[in-house]
């Protein structure tokens, strides 16, 4: 108890809490380091060991004193604020020059990291110390906006609950850490039901305003390929995209070309995407939208972010959903840059062709090469022109020559000097998808077949995991970016594009099944990387404990961070049934209602049983016999004595008198007395049999009693 | 103006409601009839940061940072109902009638039974009553816990002090919740004893006047007029320790005036004439006159004051407590 006159004194913490807060402050900053530019990294390193030092300091002093003070008091504002008002301002300072270099969105969270920091140093009063908390928690969700995969939301979810329990220690200062954020974590799971409800029901609203987007690095695969370069994307095993078949069969493995993006211009070094000029740019504004025929599947594809506009699709996709664009390439790509988890449903007819007809614009497009440039290929492009007339007999030939010729394929291809298609072809004859690709495409347009190089992915990992749970559902496909590929299509009057996969003549294995073990093993030692695929592939527990998560982390993007306003609005007509806003109000209000409800309930459930808890055994042994003496007509009243309540009872049932003392001599050895176990339990026990032996005698006696009284 | 007139009537109608809703009780025991709950200033700012993240989240339609504002939201509703079950269920009791000096510190007793831990109590008296003091209990454990709230009155008289309010911020500071209770407490504050020498009293009691049948013979407290043997119970102030010393045996000195004459403490007496000094003058010497057991009576007729306010000449606690409190209730005169 203490008593204070003044409600305004200094905010101050223990040594232990001011610690966790020092720890939470590193963490909370951490989880946002990727975004930071290393200047701010390091300024706010310095304000933490700032903070630190000062921490350190305060516990030297209290030891020079050696005053028996259990809790050291800590006020971290005694930094001199001249020094802070200069640094706060050439910080600002520093953020504003370098603005233009981050953009809008950078720059903010740069900003508030740094305020954060910097806040710490003038925690005066509680009022500053809840700001510091609130900017904490918003430096959390900001770090939401950039990754939102579930760890990362798990390590934010935990984050949370730390930085609540030091909100929690200064109520409770008696706690210890562990036992806030153990009543942290049950409150905030009490709160997850109506949080949850509130997730499905509430409506999902359209942005407000425009808002600056995260510019991250691209990743992925790029719009322009050289010789080599998706060898290097192979050595990612990161996510790029999942696709959930329903409860359709998935294809192939052999079918899945999964083609991101057409590159249609060479300048004898590397392919990039054909720049539109303006007449290009209007025709495809207007909407594309394929000829279609033959079968359809129709799949749902989950693409993690990648800073790009290209998503990922089998030919010939169509779509209807509004955000994005089917290109006159047939490629699908979004309206805005992915910077965040989207999903889309996409229906691909396989077997139709791709564009019976083409421009001779295009065609031109498809047909130039740099004369010159590779000057043995076009020799032998010109001599297997004159030998085979027919394209498509060309194409096999050419592929034929990969097959046969000694064509090695591999991820550590020699150095080509600029780029050169004919030292490939002709001389090192080693090559990643893309050597393959760019010389056949090469070879083709020199021999006059309109051809061009299509970049994807190839395949995917297929995961039943999922599937086990719901037997309706195929599972779903996860492809890497390991998976990414490059092949041509050429073009062939009658047939449309048709797709020629060289790789497939080279490795096989890589277009029926995926990775060879060779090419595996080749990852794992460039990589240099001890838990790669290859390795773990090699142990079967590990192997099925990463489809384990990763079908968990596929049901995350798909029931959480896909859950969109649309799926909202069919959930809630298919639970609600017409007239949805109101009946959703009520829904939200009952869950309210339901959750106070809940809590009440848990409330007193726990009240009972904390109070049955708290009494020790004897003493309910020993209420017993105090009920049984009520019902004789004999209160103990809280003054009384248990020796005045023998001796009543000595008077009033002089039978049980004896069994009474007994019992309560040794209820109160029990209550008063040390003992160790063992002897606790053998006067339990003889209490016990005290007890019962008396609970015996008063009911009989109760009987004669009545007996007594009847007649009067 | 306006303003004023309309706190004070809000205010008049809702102690008005108070006093139905949380009549004046011996024993208070907190439940959802007399516990009031509110956000504190930090919780109307953590609704709007909550609102902020919403904003964001919709603005970024990022499902994770929706989900953690609704999280953040459900949170705060969830403390709402701890603030109010950490609260609910204590049970209060104070007595009502409580006597101090002016200027000094009066501790009013509580105690408080809880049947499970409560955290972070602030006790108080609801109104601004003198210098304002409040207790502030970090845990409250299972059982009972006895506090005393200190109370320090400016001025003597009779003080209801009002109603008593128990807070508590406990959990996370979003939350206020907080009881009035009335325990019909009363202060019967004496006035603050102020020394005044005999001989500048008993020279103002000459110049007062000397037709007084009894004046006259109070020649004065100090005056000794025998020995006697020492009967079990009187003061040890008044042993004769010089015959004690010596071997004579066990005397006590009596005084003169003890001798059947009644001593006077009257208003009109006093050296001075404002009242409250006149009053602060009575409370010293009637602490004084008790504590040697003097008997005395009290006159407290004021100059042109027709009806008279006496008390007969006693001696004992009961007598002194009664003239305290006379003293502590004469009017102020118009």
């Amino acid at each position: 108890m203490s008593i204070k006159h003044s409600k305004a004194s200094a905010f101050t913490m223990s040594k232990n809490c001011a610690w966790l807060f020092w720890v939470c402050q590193l963490l909370n900053i951490s989880s946002l380091s990727i975004e930071l530019s290393a200047w701010m990294l390091g300024i706010l390193a310095l304000c933490l060991c700032w903070q630190a030092l000062i921490l350190s300091r305060e516990k030297r002093l209290t030891a020079k004193a050696s005053t028996a003070k259990p809790l050291q008091k800590i006020n971290l504002s005694f930094v001199p604020s001249l020094f802070l008002k200069l640094l706060a301002i050439s910080g600002c300072i520093a953020i504003a020059i370098s603005a233009k270099q981050f953009g809008v969105l950078i720059s903010m969270v740069h900003l508030l990291a740094f305020a954060y920091a910097l806040k710490a140093f003038e925690i005066t009063q509680r009022k500053d110390f809840y700001q510091h908390i609130l900017l904490g928690l918003f430096l959390l969700a900001s770090a939401l906006i950039f990754r939102q995969d579930l760890v990362f939301s798990l390590w934010i979810l935990f984050l949370v609950i730390i930085n609540l329990a030091i909100l929690h220690q200064v109520f409770a200062k008696a706690d210890s850490v562990a036992k806030s954020s153990k009543t942290v974590a049950i409150m905030l799971l009490q709160s997850s039901l109506l949080a949850v409800v509130l997730f499905v029901i509430f409506p999902r609203l359209a942005p407000f305003w425009q808002v600056p987007l995260a510019k991250s690095a691209k990743t992925g695969l790029s719009d322009e390929v050289a010789p080599g370069d998706i060898a290097n994307l192979a050595l990612s095993s990161e996510l790029a995209f999942r696709v959930n078949f329903n409860d359709e069969k998935v294809p192939l493995y052999s079918q899945l070309y999964w083609r991101a993006m057409t590159l249609e211009n060479y300048d004898g070094r590397k392919w990039t995407r054909a720049k539109q000029d303006k007449r290009a740019q209007q025709i495809s504004r207007q909407k594309f939208s394929p000829i279609t025929s033959g079968p359809a599947i129709s799949y749902q594809v989950f693409a993690e972010p990648n800073y790009q506009p290209w998503l990922f699709a089998l030919s010939v996709a169509t779509t209807t959903n509004s955000k994005l664009v089917l290109n006159r390439d047939y490629t699908v790509q979004s309206t805005t840059v992915v910077n965040q988890p989207i999903s889309y449903q996409i229906k691909s007819y396989p077997e139709a062709p791709l564009a019976l007809s083409i421009s001779q614009e295009s065609r031109q497009k498809n047909l130039s090469i740099s004369k010159g440039s590779n000057p043995r290929l076009e020799q032998l492009a010109s001599m297997l022109k004159a030998k085979y007339p027919d394209h498509l007999t060309l194409a096999k030939v050419v592929e034929n020559t990969f097959r046969n010729q000694n064509f090695y394929y591999t991820l550590q291809a020699p150095q080509l000097i600029n780029n050169s298609l004919d030292q490939f072809y002709f001389d090192t004859k080693a090559g990643f998808c893309v050597h393959y690709a760019s010389s056949f495409t090469y070879l083709m347009r020199a021999a006059g077949i309109p051809a061009r190089i299509v970049t994807g992915y190839l395949g995917g990992e297929y995961n039943n995991i999922s599937r086990q749970n719901n037997s309706n559902q195929t599972g779903h496909l996860s492809i890497y970016q390991y998976d990414a590929h490059a092949w041509s299509e050429i073009w062939i009057e009658g047939i449309g594009w048709y797709r020629v996969d060289p790789t497939a003549a080279v490795d096989p294995e890589r277009v029926s099944s995926g990775w060879s073990t060779a090419l595996l093993e080749q990852q794992s030692e460039l990589n240099g990387d001890y838990m790669s695929l290859y390795r773990l592939k090699q142990l079967a527990w590990l192997n099925t404990l990463r489809l384990q998560l990763d079908a968990i982390d596929y049901q995350w993007t798909r029931w959480v961070l896909g859950y969109s306003s649309k799926q909202q609005y069919d959930l809630l007509k298919r639970l609600l049934g017409k007239e949805v806003p109101w009946k959703a109000a009520a829904l939200i209000a009952v869950a309210l209602v339901l959750f106070m409800g809940l809590f009440t309930l848990f409330n007193k459930i726990s009240f009972i049983k904390n109070t049955l808890n708290k009494k020790p055994p004897e003493q309910v042994l020993f209420n017993k016999c105090i009920a049984a003496l009520n019902k004789k007509g004999i209160d103990k009243a809280p003054y009384q004595t248990i020796q005045q309540l023998c001796f009543i009872v000595s008077n009033e049932l002089p039978q049980s008198s004896s069994d009474f003392t007994n019992l309560t001599t040794t209820f109160q050895l029990l209550r008063y007395q040390q003992y160790n176990k063992l002897e606790r339990q053998a006067l339990l026990t003889q209490l016990k049999t005290e007890v019962n032996c008396f609970l015996k005698g008063v009911n009989q006696d109760n009987t004669k009693l009545n007996q007594k009284t009847s007649p009067l | 103006m306006v303003v004023n007139y309309l706190k004070s009537t809000i205010n008049n109608r809702f102690d008005t409601w108070l006093k139905r809703r949380v009549p004046s009780r011996f024993h208070h025991k907190l439940s959802r009839r007399n516990i009031f709950i509110m956000p504190t200033k930090f919780g109307f700012a953590y609704l709007f940061f909550v609102f902020l993240l919403f904003l964001l989240a919709t603005n970024y339609q990022n499902n994770i940072i929706m989900l953690m504002s609704y999280l953040l939201a459900s949170f705060f509703i969830t403390v709402m109902m701890h603030s109010f079950y950490n609260f609910s269920g204590l049970e209060f009791t104070s007595p009502a009638k409580h006597a101090g000096f002016a200027k000094q510190s009066i501790s009013l007793p509580i105690s408080i039974i809880a049947k499970r831990p409560h955290f972070d109590l602030t006790i108080s008296f609801a109104k601004q009553v003198g210098k304002q003091q409040f207790i502030h209990l970090k845990q409250c454990k299972v059982g009972c816990t006895e506090v005393s709230l200190p109370f320090i009155a400016e001025h003597r008289g009779v003080i209801e002090p009002g109603r008593i309010k128990i807070s508590s911020e406990y959990a996370f500071g979003l939350f206020i919740s907080w009881a009035v209770l009335d325990f019909s407490h009363q202060f019967t504050i004496y006035p603050q004893p102020k020394k005044v020498r005999t001989n500048q009293y008993r020279s103002a009691d000459q110049s007062d006047n000397s037709g007084s049948s009894y004046s006259n013979q109070s020649a004065g407290s100090d005056d000794f007029s025998e020995l006697k043997d020492y009967v079990i119970g009187e003061s040890r102030a008044r042993t004769a320790w010089k015959q004690f010393a010596r071997g004579q045996g066990r005397y006590t000195k009596h005084y003169q005036n003890q001798q059947g004459s009644l001593h006077w403490l009257k208003l009109g007496d006093m050296p001075t004439n404002n009242l409250e000094e006149q009053l602060s003058f009575l409370c010293y010497l009637v602490l004084e006159y008790s504590n040697k057991e003097q008997n005395f009576g009290l006159d407290l007729t004021q100059r042109g004051d027709t009806t008279i306010n006496t008390i007969s000449p006693n001696t004992g606690q009961e007598h002194q407590k009664l003239c305290l409190s006379a003293l502590a209730h004469v009017k102020q005169q118009a």
